[in-house]
C-alpha cells in the first residue's frame, strides 16, 4: 500500500517554503482547493507553481503572496473571464512566469517521470516560447534531421491532486478529463491527494495508480468553489466575482 | 453587421456555427476537440447531420465523448457518463500530430501569416496586456491537422499583421486552416488568407483590417443564410443557445452568460 492517510496540516508540512509544487485538475474543475487554501493560510512564500491549465487554485496562491515562479501554458477562469491577480502580476512583472505549451509541459513531465534529462518535441517548432522559457531549446533530430524542441525536464517535489474517489489502497478514479493529473503524479517526488470518497477496488478502472500515491487527505467538497465531476459543478457565480475583483480567500471558503 | 460586436450576435451565431458545422462535415477529420460551446454544437451538428461516425474530442483524455454545449464545459466540460478516464494524457496530441483531428479556436492575435497568440499585448515576457497564456496554439498550429479559426467579430485588433508574440507559427506548408468571421469564410494560401465566400457588407468589414491581408477577388459568392439542414441540427443540439454569448456584444454576453450560470446551477452536476 502506498498511500497513507494525512491530515491537512501533514500536507501543509509537507510543502516548505521555497517548494515546487504541481497543482492538479483542469481549469475549473478538480483544483484541489482545500490543499491550496491551507498552504495560503500557513503563508507559504517562494513557492513555485506548476499548472497545466490553473485557475482559481493558482488565483488564491498569487493574492495570499505564496508565488516566486509560476510555469504553466495558460491560467483563466474561463468562462468567468481572465485572472486578476495572474493578469497583475505578469504585467508588474512581480513573478517571473515561464510560459509553456500544453503539449510542451506534458513532454517536460514526460521526461521528469521517465527520468531523463530532456525529451524532444515537435510542438512549438517556430514558435518564441523558448525566449521566455529557458526549459525549451530548438534543435534538429540527430538522425534525419527535422526540427525539434528540445524540453528540459521540470522537477517537481510535491503534487496536490484532487478527485472525486479513492479506494482503500490509494487508487484513484475520475470521470471527465484528467488533464495533467497523471503525469503530475509520476513526475513529482511525492503525490499527495485530497478525495471526496472511498469507494471500493477496482484498479482496472482507476485513473492513477496507488504505485504513483504517497498520501491521501479525505477532503469532501476539497475542490469547492470549483468542481469535482460528477458531485458538484463549479460554483461560477463565484468565479465572477473574483474575476470582477473580489480577490480575498474568504470567497473561496466553501 | 459591423466590426464590433452588436447586440444579441444571434443571427451571426447561427450562421457561424452551423458553417463550422458544414464544414466539419465536409473536411476528413475523423475526430474533432471540442473547445467552446459554439465548437460542442458545431460538432454534434456535424455528426448528427452527416458525420455518424465523427468522435468528438476534448480536453487531453477523453476521447469519444458525449459532450454537452453548457457554459461551464466547453473543453475541460467532456462529460462521459462512468466512461473511465485513460491514463495517457497524450490522446489529444497523438491524433494532432498524425494529422486526425480537427479543432477550432479563438486566439487574441491571428496574423497574415497564419501566426497566433494567447499569451499578451507588448513586448515579449513583459506584456502591457495579459491573457490567458499559450495553452494549446504552438501545439495546433505545428501540426498537420486542420484548424478553424472562429470570431464573432472581424476587428483589426484580433486579424493583425503580425501578432506580438508568436505562441503559434505559422502552419507548415500543405495543413488546412480557416477563418469564420461575420465578414465570411477565408482560408490561408501562400501568402496570405484568401476569401472563399463573404457575409453581405462582408468586403467593407475586411477593409477594416488591411493589415491582415486578405485577398478578395471580387468574385466570391455572398452567403445570407448558413445551410437549414446545419441550423436546425446546431439549434437541437443547444437549445439554450448558449453558443450566442461567444458573439455577442458584452453587456448581452455578461447577462446571457448570468443567465446560463443560473440555468445550471439547478441542473445536477453532469448537466442533465
Amino acid at each position: 500500500m502506498g498511500a497513507g492517510a494525512l491530515s491537512i496540516d501533514q500536507v501543509v508540512q509537507s510543502v516548505p517554503d521555497g517548494a515546487t509544487v504541481a497543482l492538479g485538475g483542469i481549469r475549473l474543475q478538480r483544483r484541489p482547493m482545500a490543499l491550496v487554501r491551507a498552504l495560503a493560510e500557513a503563508e507559504r512564500r517562494d513557492l513555485t507553481v506548476v499548472a497545466f491549465l490553473g485557475s482559481l487554485d493558482v488565483e488564491l496562491l498569487l493574492a495570499a503572496g505564496c508565488v516566486r515562479e509560476l510555469h504553466a501554458p495558460g491560467v483563466g477562469l474561463d468562462p468567468a473571464g481572465l485572472a486578476p491577480c495572474y493578469r497583475r502580476a505578469r504585467e508588474e512583472g512581480s513573478i517571473r512566469f515561464v510560459e509553456w505549451s500544453e503539449g510542451l509541459l506534458l513532454t517536460s513531465l514526460e521526461a521528469a517521470a521517465r527520468g531523463v534529462p530532456s525529451h524532444p518535441a515537435w510542438m512549438g517548432v517556430g514558435s518564441d516560447l523558448p525566449a521566455v522559457n529557458p526549459w525549451l531549446a530548438p534543435g534538429t533530430d540527430p538522425f534525419d534531421g527535422t526540427p525539434v524542441m528540445n524540453v528540459r525536464a521540470l522537477a517537481i517535489d510535491v503534487a496536490l491532486l484532487h478527485v472525486p474517489a479513492a479506494d482503500g489502497d490509494g487508487n484513484l478514479y475520475v470521470e471527465g478529463d484528467l488533464g495533467a493529473d497523471g503525469l503530475f503524479a509520476r513526475a513529482a517526488r511525492r503525490t499527495l491527494v485530497g478525495f471526496e470518497r472511498s469507494c471500493p477496488g477496482d484498479p482496472a478502472r482507476a485513473a492513477i495508480s496507488r504505485l504513483w500515491v504517497d498520501g491521501l487527505i479525505e477532503a469532501p467538497q476539497g475542490a469547492r468553489p470549483c468542481g469535482c465531476h460528477p458531485t458538484y459543478r463549479a460554483d461560477l457565480n463565484v468565479a465572477r466575482r473574483w474575476a470582477a475583483g473580489a480577490t480575498t480567500i474568504e470567497i473561496l471558503t466553501p | 453587421m459591423t466590426a464590433a460586436r452588436s447586440g444579441s450576435g444571434a443571427a451571426i451565431a447561427d450562421l457561424l456555427t452551423a458553417e463550422l458545422a458544414r464544414e466539419i462535415a465536409e473536411s476528413e477529420v475523423s475526430v474533432f476537440a471540442v473547445t467552446t460551446p459554439a465548437s460542442v454544437a458545431a460538432a454534434l451538428a456535424a455528426r448528427a447531420v452527416a458525420l455518424p461516425e465523427l468522435v468528438i474530442a476534448g480536453g487531453f483524455t477523453a476521447l469519444d465523448a458525449e459532450p454537452i454545449p453548457a457554459v461551464s464545459l466547453g473543453e475541460a466540460g467532456l462529460f462521459t457518463h462512468g466512461l473511465p478516464v485513460r491514463d495517457w494524457p497524450y490522446d489529444t496530441f497523438c491524433l494532432l500530430a498524425r494529422g486526425r483531428v480537427g479543432v477550432a479556436t479563438a486566439p487574441a492575435q491571428l496574423d497574415s501569416t497564419g501566426a497566433t497568440n494567447l499569451s499578451g499585448i507588448g513586448p515579449l515576457g513583459r506584456p502591457k496586456v495579459a491573457l490567458p497564456g499559450p495553452q494549446g496554439l504552438p501545439d495546433n498550429n505545428c501540426s498537420p491537422s486542420r484548424v478553424w479559426y472562429l470570431y464573432g467579430v472581424h476587428s483589426p485588433r484580433q486579424l493583425v499583421e503580425r501578432v506580438d508574440m508568436v505562441c503559434g507559427a505559422p502552419p507548415p506548408s500543405g495543413a488546412t486552416r480557416r477563418l469564420l468571421t461575420p465578414a465570411g469564410c477565408f482560408e490561408l494560401a501562400s501568402p496570405g488568407w484568401r476569401a472563399l465566400w463573404l457575409t453581405p457588407g462582408g468586403a467593407e468589414l475586411v477593409a477594416q483590417a488591411p493589415g491582415f491581408g486578405i485577398r478578395c477577388s471580387g468574385d466570391e459568392p455572398i452567403r445570407t443564410e448558413p445551410d437549414g439542414r446545419f441550423l436546425d441540427a446546431v439549434r437541437a443540439a443547444d437549445p439554450d443557445e448558449v453558443r450566442t454569448i461567444e458573439f455577442a456584444a458584452a453587456d448581452e454576453a455578461g447577462r446571457r452568460w448570468a443567465l446560463a450560470a443560473e440555468r445550471e446551477s439547478h441542473r445536477d452536476p453532469v448537466g442533465r
